[in-house]
């Protein structure tokens, strides 16, 4: 096999052109001592080029310009990419982003492919795939690397009308993590692969004449093809890129050829058969680079999301599909199967989870491949600026016959003139019945907390903040430091307001002092003989009293007995019940009070605070509890948007009342979490960045995590109560935002439409009494 | 041979709210929506699980009853013997429980009656006496009665015997 991939070479203008250029025979050169004329121990620069760009966003304006290097030290190779400080088209470039995108000497040893593009139109660029499991360490700074990619990225991709394009990114791009592609605006692709023959071992790849692989060995990704026993999988050498793809490309792939070098003509791009013919000038925009570009970083996001899943799955004693498998690991290659089932049956390999979800997603592709599985892919991939979301099912079954792939966001109508071909579109991938079912979500990373000085550059000379919506994402994707808490929920929560100023806050300060201890004086005035006759007075008091001495007993600030913060938890509550007395006093109110008086040290302020996060939640705990009903209504709605089989489950097990989540909307997942994460979600939830009902994805996040363990262990109706109250101090808040985020925004109208209007937090419909009245004891 | 499902008790517990001792619940905090602990009982060398519910005792969260109540086994009103109110509201909870539960025979749907906290000051704030409470048991059809002090756990197991006895009493013949 390995030599079939060593003659492969020369068949290529291009690259008999670099064998010409450069030392010719040096295709097996791990010495350092054949090419260079130095022979010095210390590093030596064998390639530069500079203009060679990274493109953060589809914008070919927002690129991040850099030099290539190419360095020799000893016998290793490495590579690096550094950003330039100044950057001419995007003058913002920030230290940390530079830091964040700088590629430093990555040794070859640790790459396993290069994939060349040199389109017709438009300029030219490689992607660097880099292996996998080999340098744990190299990898955390790589991961962070696609994964500020993805931030950044608008994921406008790429609709095509045919299933077969996709397949090819798939498994092309699923061999590993990868830079995001480098553009050589000055050229010098060539010669960069010269260099790197020279010095290194570099074959082309049988399958894709565009793809050269160092460092070749046998991948557990081509393992794990064979082991589906694809069609055109099984006799084909290790290679990351395509199997498949060989089908499609060897076609054509001469004509693509042929096509080296930037001209005006317009040609089909690699990998679209030449179906169709694109008119890109963007290189950023062209269909195929994009595709590539995100399945590369859906890489990284498949080994954080699916060992993330795994993990839960273990430590739930749910095992996955993939795992109870695998044990046939042994079973794969010479299986060419013709026919969807004998695809179904094979197994996966490896046990790593991004390998076994490669595997999922190819078993898949190969269903889709077949003619006979009930499949349309009519748009693929991608959705808004921040997270993508999809599932795949995993054939459990020897009848895969029914796949379907649903459309779940609205998109834009395919036009299929000019600039066709983008589109954005994100479809779930749903099987019934047949199948079980893994699902991949995620969002943006989480960012570390807004600290003192990020904060200050939100705010004007007078402590204005300046761009309201820009602070609440900052929020949103990372939370508030502790200590900046007291200052900022004040404001996220509405007490004071994005436009005043420091002094304006510090007046109204003083004057909401003084009408606390106006509305406080009047219950206590209240004599013991008054009380006798006050029956509801003194109810609402005994129930505060009983509350607030079992309220986060187990945080210092509230522990012991005679505790002077218990002691300012009711008297806020007993004022908050005559402020609010139709209101009143429900159980629930302390856990919503407490963290605000643990941020806001001070009676009034937390008072006032607490006030304003009533106005919206007050609902909740409205005697006919319509507050919390139309939250779990919405719940349940958003729930059949976004995972239909757990609806599905719950509709037949007599759960759609969602009442085991009572607890969740009631006090916004306070028993749920740890304090400090019930505070970072809180912040996060005031933002309304994404949604104003972010809590309810939250909701869907965790449901939807765990609906494998729910459906699996067959739970009915108590025991998911006892299950969702058992998850308490168990949920992974930053994952969960995560999910929750991109459900979010997969959801986007349709989601919206779930959520009946006056859902708290919203503010209530009508405008008339805020609370109804009926209560008759409390 | 015992069948499988009546090893396993669903019992929810009611009373005013802040009168169910701590023991009755699986942490110390106010119950929001709804919780159980089990609990093992055995006798006659039989082995029962009690799921003990506990649920937001405040009223104006009874409208969850209808879920939570249902395919309840027995049901354990609880009172403070101190709290002349929380007897006097036993029978709204009992009503309210028939009415969100709906079992099939309300008649003969066993509950059993503690009065809690007899410990409480050697007895002396008493206000709910045992005889009155044994009156008003004894006119809701016979409802069994104890007295009980979790904080000490004082006839706490003898109570939860004979809400398994109760709600094995209710079963249908056939599921003998």
């Amino acid at each position: 096999m390995q030599e079939a991939e060593l003659h492969d070479l020369s068949d290529d203008a291009d690259y008999a052109a670099s064998q010409q250029e450069g030392s010719a025979s040096m295709m097996r050169c791990y010495s350092s001592k054949l090419s260079t004329s130095s022979e010095t121990e210390g590093a030596e620069i064998v390639y530069l080029k500079d203009n060679v760009a990274i493109h953060p966003t589809q914008y070919a304006s927002e690129r991040i310009s850099g030099r290539l290097k190419l360095i020799k030290q000893g016998s290793a190779l490495f590579m690096t990419w550094i950003p330039y400080k100044r950057q001419s088209t995007n003058a913002k470039l920030s230290e940390k982003d530079r830091n964040l995108y700088t590629i430093r000497a990555v040794p070859f040893a640790d790459v396993r492919s290069i994939r060349r593009h040199t389109p017709a139109l438009g300029w030219q660029y490689i992607i660097v795939v880099l292996s996998s499991g080999r340098n744990r360490k190299l990898y955390t700074v790589f991961s962070w690397l696609v994964v500020y990619q993805v931030e950044q990225m608008t994921f406008d991709v790429a609709c095509s009308t045919s299933t077969y394009d996709v397949q090819l990114i798939f498994i092309n791009c699923f061999s590993g993590l990868a830079f995001p592609p480098l553009y050589f605006y000055n050229g010098g692709v060539r010669e960069f692969l010269t260099t790197i023959k020279q010095h290194v071992f570099l074959v082309r790849s049988v399958e894709d004449t565009n793809v050269f692989l160092l460092n070749d060995f046998q991948n557990p990704l081509q393992r794990t093809l064979s082991s589906l026993g694809l069609p055109r999988v099984v006799s084909i050498p290790s290679m990351p890129s395509t199997p498949v793809l060989a089908r499609e490309s060897t076609s054509h792939e001469n004509q693509e050829r042929t096509d080296v070098g930037v001209s005006d003509v317009s040609a089909s791009i690699p990998q679209y058969n030449g179906r169709r013919r694109q008119k890109f000038h963007d290189p950023a925009r062209d269909i195929s680079i994009q595709v590539l570009e995100k399945f590369s970083f859906v890489t990284k996001f498949a080994r954080e999301t699916t060992s993330q899943l795994f993990r839960e799955s273990h430590s739930n004693g749910f095992r996955p599909l993939e795992r109870r498998k695998s044990n046939q690991s042994d079973d794969y290659s010479h299986k060419p199967s013709d026919d969807a089932e004998g695809v179904a049956v094979q197994s996966p390999v490896a046990p790593d989870p991004v390998e076994v979800y490669v595997c999922s997603l190819c078993q898949l592709i190969a269903l889709c491949n077949n003619a006979s599985a009930h499949l349309s892919m009519e748009s693929v991939l991608g959705h808004g600026p921040t997270g993508i979301w999809f599932s795949t099912s995993i054939p459990g079954n020897l009848m895969p016959t029914s796949i379907l792939v649903e459309q779940k966001v609205p998109y834009r109508e395919h036009n299929r003139d000019g600039e066709a071909g983008t589109n954005v579109g994100t479809f779930e991938l749903i099987s019934y019945k047949e199948f079980d079912k893994l699902s991949l979500v995620w969002g943006k990373p989480r960012q570390p907390p807004l600290g003192l000085e990020e904060w200050a550059t939100f705010l004007d000379s007078e402590g204005r903040v300046v761009d309201s919506k820009a602070l609440r994402k900052r929020i949103f994707y990372g939370g508030i430091e502790h200590k900046l808490r007291k200052e900022v929920w004040a404001i996220l929560l509405g007490y004071h307001t994005y436009e005043s100023t420091y002094a304006e806050r510090k007046h109204q300060r003083s004057i909401k002092n003084i009408e606390y201890e106006t509305i406080k004086s009047q219950w206590q005035s209240i004599s013991a003989a008054q009380a006798k006759r006050f029956t509801k007075f003194r109810e609402r008091k005994v129930l505060i009293e009983k509350d607030v001495v079992r309220t986060d007993k187990s945080l210092s600030f509230y522990d012991g007995d005679d505790n002077p913060n218990v002691n300012l938890l009711r008297d806020i509550l007993l004022t908050y019940s005559f402020y609010n007395f139709d209101l009143g006093y429900c159980q629930g109110m302390s856990d919503l009070l407490s963290p605000i008086l643990f941020v806001m040290e001070d009676e009034s302020e937390s008072f006032w605070c607490f006030v304003a996060l009533m106005e919206c939640l007050g609902p909740n705990f409205n005697r006919d509890q319509s507050g919390v009903h139309s939250q779990l209504f919405a719940l349940s709605k958003l729930v059949e948007l976004l995972d239909n089989p757990l609806h599905n489950y719950f509709k037949q097990n007599d759960c759609l009342n969602y009442f085991f989540c009572f607890r969740w909307m009631l006090i916004q997942f306070k028993r749920e979490l740890e304090y400090e994460k019930t505070m970072r979600l809180w912040e996060v939830l005031w933002t309304h960045y994404l949604s104003e009902h972010f809590h309810l994805y939250v909701g869907v996040a965790i449901l939807k995590r765990y609906r494998g363990k729910i459906i699996g262990e067959q739970m009915d109706f108590d025991t998911l109560i006892r299950f969702i109250n058992e998850l308490s101090g168990r949920i992974d808040l930053d994952a969960t935002l995560r999910d929750a985020e991109a459900l979010c925004i997969c959801a986007g109208e349709k989601g919206a439409d779930c959520i009946p209007p006056g859902t708290p937090p919203s503010l209530p419909v009508d405008n008339g009494l805020l609370y109804s009245q009926q209560d008759e004891v409390l | 041979m015992a069948s499988r499902r009546r090893m396993l008790l669903k019992v929810i517990i009611l009373g005013d709210s802040g009168y169910v001792n701590r023991k009755f619940s699986n942490q110390y905090k106010a119950t929001i929506g709804a919780d159980f602990l089990t609990k093992e009982v055995q006798f006659d060398d039989r082995l029962f699980t009690l799921q003990i519910w506990d649920t937001a005792g405040q009223e104006r969260f009874q409208s969850l009853g209808v879920a939570f109540y249902r395919g309840a086994d027995c049901c354990v009103l609880v009172h403070d013997v101190n709290v002349m109110k929380s007897f006097d509201n036993l029978n709204n909870w009992r009503e309210e429980f028939l009415i969100q539960a709906s079992p099939s025979d309300p008649e003969n749907f066993p509950f059993v009656v503690l009065g809690n906290k007899v410990d409480v000051d050697g007895g002396n704030s008493r206000v709910v006496s045992e005889k009155k409470a044994k009156a008003w048991c004894a006119s809701k059809g016979n409802i069994p009665y104890f007295e009980t002090s979790a904080k000490e756990g004082f006839n706490v197991d003898a109570a939860f015997e004979c809400i398994a006895r109760n709600a094995l009493k209710n079963e249908p013949e056939e599921e003998m």
